[in-house]
Formats: structure tokens, C-alpha cells, sequence
């Protein structure tokens, strides 16, 4: 274990001095504009046609189950050749998802876990990863060692001793209790280390100039120059907490408090599989993601952009 | 699926007991005594979905009947369900009364947390079948852990159209075993390798009805490499040599076995009555052409699979919890129960009713009654003691046999010495 | 974030930042402490118990004793942990270099801000967004002796291909399931790093005449090459850990008579249940965990060899 302590810059990173020497101008521009000039339009055509070739194989499989999701009783869902599109389309389905379980009820739970995972993990894994990239102390070392093993425990095998300890600290059965174990990935952790220490030093030493003190700095300077860091973290941090299933069925245990997956599972009852609504359930469940993720992309790439330092 | 999930689940149930072992060993195991009232916590096993009215009325049945008690009503998803409770049981937050089947029974009667119904609740025992209180007794035990409560049992569904396409009789479905594998290698020869039969390999209930002896007599080892079991899978092996087993049989859910059904690519599945409502909707190309025959048997006795519902022995009031699960299997709910939906009571006289001996000329009746009378003489031949890792070795060698990796004497032999080990192990 | 405000205004101005001290020695713990916090209670002690549990015979419900290396004794005479061994490692050697190079590529084909691409980029997300039991039940379906894509092989002549019948195509239909889900994550990751290349260097290549190619290749490549090593340790340790996609496909015996079977899986199955052997699945779980440590420094191994 002492091997990984003696290592300087494990997983996550560049060597400070190497990336500066890199980035000592880093451009404001927009990474779609890298070239002054505009691209032949055969080449555009190209790149048009491999993207729609990508998103065939990326996406095609999730449209066939939105088409299952749209086929209404009666249609065969299992005809060989496959049926692509519904010939009898209905919105019952997701009604009768709604009938089963108070989806709504359970998006909210899942919503307030992803939300509340989102702001522990912003906060504490860039705290952490803002000490491990930029200050120096003694026994930096040995606390990113922490990290790096946390993250190479397989996390399937300790829920049991998970579970006693939520039940130590009186919060099973609660969306706290959700909540905790993933409230700071370590993998976030070095994400945002590895983000900071690609900073140029330059940035800081003129606030140190400026007699600004180590949170002045955290806060006004280099969180700002991480947006986009800060966004892969909430988006992968809402992604898991959102489709977490077994640490919540292992936790909760009154269906008030069931997250959304937990509660799709009744899709699956022991009498009652339904194809067409467990298509439907998942629809719900995958939408809301891809939305987020739409939406906080754009922020994501204009967020790398503004952020980057005036040389 | 489900299986995903239990098994995900469970991956993850592996470790740290050394800080949650419960205080077992002092749970009195044989007593029920004290006042009817409180609150209890009861757990079903994925019910809620579709019962939901059901259980809500039952529970305030129950209430009314004994003031001043209060059940608790929790259902857990499919999914998962064994490594819940293993939480649940290591965690001490086991509720009152769960929802088991006989092998989860098993090791939380072993681990002292299952109350001993022989002892804390003799005076019921008459109200049920025989064989079904009899199902949750356990080998090297005594006592009974868990009140019987419904039961299911299902027909063999196959494809009329496919039958006939192979020049096989549609009105004349295999009855016996020999009828089946010969019809099953005509089926694979006449569409040349298209059509297989079954898709999926023979699990233990199979051994048991073919009429191989699965363990000693007093549960001590397992015997099911005898010849009978070796002769079962060298008719296997045939079957799959010749395309007759689906080439996917091997990794087969039960789910994806079920698909390969209503895509008609296999000509016969084991199902339950509610799979017709099943086939009606998802699949009515295969529903036009369904038909319906027992499984066939060289005992007699054909499969059940059985309910129960087991009281938590170191509960606080189990005298509550012994009468809640007492209420919920008493002949009259459970009657109820076998009218919202196709299962079948385990209380005595139940399946003698009109409602399981008169036929009104659909198919869903006639499925019920054929299944109800096929009761009289089911066995749960699935032993109580055949834990998961179990179930792997035997289809593990299961499947080396039949893919000609190994001889089937030798596959079943080794896996029956591996399953003596884990059982010796406790 | 209270505590933190606390550290004192910074003094003198230094000239080289790595040397600076400007906080009392207790500030820089204070960053780290909920961090630490969470991870150790809900992390590294439960693993702690595991190591433990892995030297005695307990099982879920029935506590055992100690018995010392017994446990890691029987694992060398297992036949299915060297299956597991050797199908966790393949995974590595395959997807690895995959899920370093076509992300990179995805990113570099998605970076360009033409009319479309937010779209796009969210689509190529989706796979990593989903839950991965939907995936794997649309996948068994795809690959199918009847599904989809032999749907097609026999439009084309080709015979059905048993992609889910034999155990070294089942494999390699898991691996693929895995790089197929991970490319939209790496893909975002690349695409974070590509905004930090300078488009200086692009510009000075292209001025050069290099094309694209080129360009990718002694522009791209050497500037992102600190986030392909972070892909590689993450891709390497996942794929080791690998349990899902290998489960969905290949069912829960993993394979034809366990012959796809991956570690983790084998954890699984002895583990877990009412019977698990908590003991011998907590045995397994530590060489997993010290396989994934050796793998890590490996990968970083050989990035500082290249340094040099």
C-alpha cells in the first residue's frame, strides 16, 4: 500500500509542471471554432453522415423500446422478423405505469436523492480534490491514497456492512440513508484533483499578490476555471444516484419513501409481466437523464469556455 | 431479469458479518404466547402491484376483528427478494410475518429466527392439506416453519402450428415422457434443425419427475447421479445433438425461454394459467394456435410450487403475528385470494369447491380446474435443502453432459459430491 | 464550507506556488475532511471487515471462526477461479484499448460546434445513462439465434451465429456491450480535456499542411495523453470488476457450465443468498481488490516509463 503513498500523481494526473508548460496560453475560443476557416463541405457531409451512422448504433436500441412502449394491446410484440414501428399507437401504457405506482411520487425521491447526491459531491469532492491538487501538507500522500483504494473496492460486495452502519446512525429507511454512501465518490474526487492541478499557477500567484487567503482563492478562482469538471461531476453524480437500485432497496423498506427504480420494479410483479409497461417504466426512468444531460451540457461547454484564462 | 436483480443484489450481500451477527442462538423458537395486539410488520413477496385492494382489505379485516392491533404492510419487489431478507435477517429488521417459499424457509430456521409452528401453533395444523404443511419442514430439523398458504402449479403449453407443420397431431400433444423426446426429435428432424422444442435444460424438478430420487431418505446426501438421472440426461443429450434443445438453453432465463415461445421458434414451455392473458396480449399470432397439456411425469405426482408465510421468532409480539398470518391463510382468504387471482389454497376442502370442479367453457377455467385436480397428487420436489450454489453445480454439470465436455455419469456424480460438500457445510 | 472560511487571509507573496505555505497546517484537512469522511465510513471500513471476514468460515446467517489462509488455499484448487481469473483479465486485454482510442475518437467527431451536435452529443450519452439491466435485456434480444442481427446475417447468406450459445462469442459479445456503454462517458471526459488542447498547435500543424489525420495523431494524441492514461486506470479497473453485461448475457451461471464466469461474478455466487459463504466470497473480494491495485500501477507504470 506504501508503494501508491511514494507515488506522486496516481490516477488522475498530469504533473503540474508539465501541464503548464502546455497550457501557458489556453485559447478563449470556443472549441467549435478551433480554425479560423470553414471546413470543405464534403467534409462537413462526412462528418453529418458518421454522426447519424453513430447515433443508429447508440440510440437505435432505445427507440426500439420506446416503440414497444407505444404499442397497444393486441399488436405482437414478439413477431420474428421484429416489428418496428408501432402499428396501433397508444399512450396507455405509460397511464398504466402510472396506475401501478405512484410514479410520481417515486421521480420525486429519486429526484431529491440525485439532487442532494449532486451537491454533496460538487462540495466535498471539490474541497477534497482542491487540497490534494494545490496545498501542501504532510500526509497529502496518505489521503489520496485513501481515495484512489476507495475507489478500487468492488462497492457490490460491502453493502451488508453498509446497511449496519445506516442502522447505527438511525437513518434506514430514510432518503438521508440513500443519500450517504455516495455522497462523495471518490472518483469525483480525483476528477476535480485532476482538474485543478491542470490550472495554470500563474492565475493564483496574482491572487496571492493580491493577499487573497486559501477559500478566497478556492471560491473565486479556481472553482470558476473548473466549470466543466464541475459539470461532468454533477452529471455523473445525478446519473448514479438516479439509477442506483440496490443499495435503496437495501435501505428503505416502507414503499412511501421507494426511489423511482425500486418502485419500476413492481413492473415486474410475480403475476403481472407486462412487457409493453416495463418498456414504458423505462422510458420514464432513462428520460429525465438524457433531458438533464441535454440541458446541462450546453451549459457545460459554454462553462469550459468562459472559464478559461486570459494569458 | 429478476434474476439480474436478485443476483446483483446479492453480489453485494457478501461481506462484514463478523459486525452484524444477530443474537440468535437465545431466540425461543417454540412459543407464541402472550396478548393479540400491537403492531406487526408483514412483507409479501411482489403482490402489491397487482392485490393491492385485496391485502388492504384483509388487513383491515384483521384489525376489526382484534382491536387494538395494527398491521404494517410492506410488499418488496421480485427482484432481490432473498438478499433483502439475508439484510434484513443479519440486520435485525426482519418484520413479523414473511412471505417465503420453502428454501428461504430453510436457513432462517436454521439461523433460530423462524418460530416452530408444531410447538407454537399446533391447533392449526388441521385447518390445511397435509402435503402442504408438511412442505416447510426441514431435513435434521424438527418443526414446521412456515403456515402453508397458496400454491401453484402449471400445464405444459405448446404450439399447435409448429405440430402440425411437422407432421405431428396438433390434438395430440405428448403425454409421457417417451411421447415427448420421440416427438421432440420428429419436430427437429422435419424443420431441419429450425424448431426446437424446449428451451431449457432439465432443472431438478425435472429429475424429480422423472422419477429420479433426488436425496436419501433422511436428507443427508444427495442421490440424484443415480441411473435414472444418468438416463435422463443421455435422453437430454440426444435431444440436443439433434437441435431439439434450443442452442441458447444453456444460459436461459426463464423470462428469455418464455420469449423464444411467443417468437414461436420453440414449440413447448412450462407456464402458469395467467400466461394466457399473457399470450393474448403480447403475442396473438401464438395464442391462435395454443394448446395445453400437463407436464409430463413418471412418478404420478406432478410439480408445485408452494407459499408460506413464516413468523419471525424474535419478534415482540408474535402471538399478533401468528394469528395475522394465521388470518391471511384461513380457508376463507385464502379462498378470496384464489379468486383475484390463478393460485390455489392450500386449506383443506378448498380445491373441492364448485369453483375448482365446474367447468364454464373457457379456457382459463378449464387450465384452472385441470391444475386444481392435478393438486391432489403434487409433490414440491425441489428439496427444501437446495441452496443456490446448489442449483449452479447441478446445471453446470447439467450442461457439461449435454455438450459432451463429460460423460453424464461423471458431470452428475461430480456435482452431487459437490453438493454434499456445501451441505455438509451447513 | 463554514470551517474552511476560517483559514487566515494569506501573507507574503511567494514566487514559486508549489513552495507556499499560506494556511495553518489544519486548513488543508478541513478541505478534505467530509471527503474523507464518507469515504472512509462507507468504504474503506466495510472493506476493512471484509479483509477480516476473508480469514474465517462465516456464512450469511451462521457466524463461523477463524481459519486462517484456508479460505485463499481453497481458491488455488478452485477450477472457477481460474476461469474467473482468466475471462476478468481478458476482459482487460480487450476493452481497454478499445474504450481508450473510440472515445477519442467519438469526442474529436463531436467537438466541432456545427447545427446538431448538442443533439448528438446527449444521444451518444444515452447508453451510459441507462440503467444497465435494460441494456442487457435489449441486447440478449439484438443478439439473439432470432433476434435482429441475425436477422440480418441471414439476409446477407450468412448462417445464424450463435453469439449467445457458445461461450467464447458470448464473451466477446459482453465485451463489446461494455465498450459500447462506456464510450458515451469517455467520450465527455475526452471532450472536457479536448478544450483544453491549444488550438495554436492545430493551427500551427495545419499550417504545416498536415491533415486531419496527422494532426489527430501528433497534435491530439501527445496533448490528451494524460487523459488516455486516467481512461486506461478507470477502464482497466472497471473491466476487471466487470460483473453486469457478462451476467446479462451469459445468465447467472455465467456461460455454459461457467465458462464465461468473471470474478466478481464468482463473488456473487458463493457470497450471496441465505446460504452464502461470506467467508470465501470475502477471500475472493481481496485478490480482486489487490489485482485491481496491481493493474492501476501498472497502467501508471508505464506511463511514467514513457516520461522517461
Amino acid at each position: 500500500m506504501s508503494a501508491t503513498t511514494a507515488r506522486p500523481a496516481p490516477a488522475a494526473g498530469p504533473e503540474p509542471h508539465d501541464q503548464k508548460r502546455r497550457s501557458t496560453r489556453p485559447s478563449a475560443a470556443r472549441p467549435g471554432r478551433a480554425f479560423g476557416s470553414r471546413p470543405p463541405a464534403w467534409r462537413t457531409a462526412l462528418r453529418y453522415l458518421l454522426l447519424v451512422a453513430v447515433f443508429a448504433l447508440m440510440v437505435g436500441p432505445f427507440l426500439w423500446q420506446l416503440s414497444t412502449s407505444l404499442k397497444g394491446p393486441g399488436e405482437d410484440i414478439y413477431s420474428y422478423p421484429p416489428r418496428l414501428l408501432p402499428s396501433d399507437a397508444t399512450l396507455d401504457n405509460y397511464a398504466g405505469v402510472a396506475r401501478i405506482i405512484p410514479v410520481w411520487d417515486y421521480a420525486l425521491n429519486s429526484l431529491t436523492v440525485a439532487v442532494a447526491s449532486v451537491l454533496t459531491n460538487l462540495v466535498g469532492a471539490s474541497l477534497a480534490g482542491y487540497a490534494l491538487a494545490r496545498l501542501r501538507f504532510k500526509g497529502r500522500g496518505a489521503a489520496l491514497t485513501v481515495f484512489i483504494m476507495a475507489m478500487l473496492v468492488p462497492l457490490e460486495s460491502i453493502i451488508i456492512a453498509q446497511f449496519t452502519l445506516a442502522r447505527a446512525l438511525h437513518v434506514n429507511n430514510t432518503l438521508l440513508g440513500v443519500v450517504l454512501p455516495g455522497a462523495v465518490g471518490a472518483l469525483n474526487v480525483l476528477l476535480m484533483r485532476n482538474a485543478f492541478s491542470g490550472l495554470p499557477y500563474e492565475v493564483e500567484e496574482a491572487a496571492l499578490v493580491d493577499g487573497a487567503n486559501v477559500w478566497q482563492r478556492f471560491v473565486r478562482i479556481a472553482l470558476p476555471s473548473v466549470k466543466g469538471t464541475l459539470a461532468v461531476v454533477a452529471i455523473f453524480s445525478f446519473m448514479t444516484a438516479w439509477d442506483d437500485f440496490l443499495w435503496p432497496l437495501i435501505v428503505l423498506s416502507d414503499p412511501a419513501n421507494f426511489t423511482l427504480t425500486v418502485g419500476l420494479n413492481y413492473l415486474h410483479g410475480t403475476f403481472a409481466d407486462n412487457q409493453r409497461l416495463v418498456a414504458a417504466g423505462t422510458i420514464i426512468a432513462v428520460l429525465p437523464l438524457i433531458v438533464m444531460f441535454a440541458c446541462l451540457q450546453r451549459y457545460f461547454f459554454r462553462g469550459v469556455g468562459e472559464g478559461a484564462v486570459k494569458g | 431479469m429478476r434474476k439480474f436483480r436478485i443476483a446483483a443484489l446479492a453480489l453485494v450481500g457478501v461481506l462484514a458479518f463478523s459486525a452484524c451477527t444477530v443474537g440468535t442462538q437465545n431466540v425461543d423458537t417454540t412459543s407464541a404466547e402472550g396478548e393479540i395486539r400491537g403492531t406487526i410488520t408483514f412483507q409479501t413477496w411482489s403482490l402489491r402491484a397487482a392485490y393491492r385492494d385485496y391485502f388492504e382489505k384483509l388487513i383491515d379485516d384483521f384489525e376489526k376483528k382484534y382491536p387494538g392491533t395494527h398491521v404494517k404492510w410492506i410488499d418488496q419487489p421480485a427482484e432481490g427478494y432473498a438478499d433483502k431478507i439475508s439484510a434484513d435477517a443479519a440486520g435485525g429488521t426482519l418484520p413479523d410475518v414473511v412471505n417465503v417459499s420453502p428454501d428461504l424457509a430453510a436457513p432462517l430456521a436454521k439461523a433460530h429466527l423462524a418460530l416452530d409452528l408444531d410447538r407454537a401453533a399446533p391447533q392449526y395444523r388441521d385447518e390445511y392439506l397435509p402435503a402442504a404443511w408438511k412442505s416447510s419442514r426441514i431435513p435434521g430439523m424438527k418443526g414446521t416453519y412456515a403456515f402453508p398458504w397458496y400454491l401453484n402449479t402449471g400445464p405444459l403449453f405448446y404450439n399447435k402450428k409448429l405440430f402440425a407443420q411437422a407432421g405431428l397431431d396438433p390434438d395430440d400433444p405428448p403425454r409421457t415422457y417417451d411421447e415427448l423426446f420421440r416427438d421432440a426429435l420428429t419436430m427437429a428432424k422435419r424443420s431441419k434443425g429450425r424448431i426446437a422444442t424446449l428451451a431449457s435444460v432439465p432443472t431438478i424438478e425435472d429429475f424429480g419427475r422423472y422419477g429420479v430420487r433426488l436425496m436419501n431418505k433422511s436428507g443427508t446426501a444427495f442421490t440424484f447421479d443415480e441411473p435414472k438421472g444418468v438416463e435422463l440426461l443421455r435422453r437430454y443429450k440426444k435431444l440436443y445433438q439433434a437441435g431439439a434443445l434450443d442452442r441458447q438453453a444453456f444460459t436461459s432465463t426463464p423470462e428469455q425461454a418464455g420469449r423464444k415461445f411467443m417468437q414461436q421458434s420453440v414449440a413447448m414451455n412450462p407456464g402458469s394459467a395467467l400466461d394466457l392473458d399473457k399470450f393474448k396480449k403480447d403475442a396473438p399470432s401464438l395464442y391462435k394456435n395454443i394448446g395445453i397439456t400437463d407436464a409430463p411425469n413418471n412418478t404420478g405426482s406432478p410439480n408445485m410450487y408452494v407459499q408460506g408465510l413464516m413468523v419471525n421468532a424474535a419478534g415482540d409480539n408474535k402471538a399478533t403475528a401468528v394469528a395475522f398470518a394465521h388470518f391471511v391463510t384461513n380457508a376463507e382468504n385464502q379462498m378470496a385470494f384464489a379468486h383475484e387471482t390463478t393460485v390455489f389454497p392450500s386449506t383443506k376442502g378448498a380445491l373441492d369447491t364448485e369453483y375448482f370442479t365446474r367447468q364454464d367453457g373457457t379456457d382459463k377455467t378449464r387450465v384452472r380446474i385441470a391444475s386444481a385436480k392435478s393438486l391432489d397428487t403434487a409433490v414440491n420436489y425441489t428439496p427444501v435443502l437446495l441452496s443456490e450454489d446448489m442449483k449452479t453445480a447441478l446445471q453446470n454439470a447439467v450442461t457439461r453432459a449435454l455438450r459432451g465436455d463429460e460423460s453424464p455419469e461423471k458431470a452428475l456424480k461430480r456435482a452431487a459430491e459437490e453438493c454434499n460438500r456445501l451441505l455438509r457445510l451447513g | 464550507m463554514k470551517t474552511a472560511t476560517a483559514a487566515p487571509p494569506g501573507g507574503a507573496p511567494a514566487t514559486a506556488p508549489r513552495r507556499v505555505r499560506r494556511h495553518l497546517p489544519t486548513s488543508p484537512w478541513l478541505f478534505l475532511a467530509p471527503g474523507l469522511l464518507a469515504v472512509t465510513a462507507f468504504s474503506l471500513a466495510p472493506f476493512l471487515l471484509t479483509v477480516g471476514n476473508s480469514f474465517t468460515d462465516n456464512r450469511t446467517l451462521v457466524p463461523g471462526g477463524f481459519v486462517g489462509l484456508a479460505n485463499f488455499r481453497e481458491l488455488l484448487h478452485d477450477e472457477m477461479f481460474w476461469t474467473g481469473l482468466r475471462n476478468s483479465a481478458l476482459y482487460v486485454l480487450v476493452t481497454v484499448p478499445l474504450l481508450v482510442l473510440l472515445p477519442l475518437l467519438l469526442a474529436v467527431l463531436v467537438q466541432r460546434h456545427i447545427p446538431g451536435i448538442t443533439f448528438f452529443r446527449a444521444a451518444f450519452y444515452t447508453p451510459v445513462v441507462a440503467s444497465v439491466v435494460v441494456v442487457g435485456l435489449i441486447w440478449s434480444w439484438l443478439l439473439d439465434d432470432r433476434g435482429l442481427v441475425n436477422g440480418i446475417l441471414e439476409a446477407l447468406g450468412a448462417g445464424p451465429v450463435g453469439f449467445l450459445s457458445d461461450p467464447w462469442l458470448l464473451l466477446l459479445s459482453a465485451m463489446l456491450l461494455t465498450v459500447w456503454k462506456g464510450l458515451g462517458y469517455y467520450m465527455i471526459v475526452y471532450l472536457a480535456a479536448l478544450t483544453n488542447v491549444p488550438r495554436e498547435l492545430h493551427e500551427a500543424a495545419a499550417v504545416d499542411g498536415a491533415g486531419a489525420v496527422r494532426r489527430f495523431v501528433t497534435v491530439t494524441v501527445p496533448a490528451l495523453r494524460n487523459t488516455m492514461v486516467l481512461v486506461a486506470a478507470l477502464s482497466s479497473v472497471s473491466a476487471f470488476k466487470v460483473f453486469s453485461e457478462v451476467y446479462l448475457l451469459a445468465g447467472e451461471n455465467g456461460g455454459p457450465a461457467g465458462e464465461d464466469i468473471t470474478l466478481v461474478q464468482l463473488v456473487q455466487q458463493v457470497g450471496t443468498g441465505l446460504n452464502g459463504r461470506v467467508g470465501y466470497a470475502s477471500a475472493l473480494s481481496v485478490v480482486v481488490f489487490v489485482v485491481t491495485l496491481g493493474l492501476m500501477l501498472l497502467v501508471l507504470r508505464a506511463n511514467r516509463k514513457e516520461d522517461a
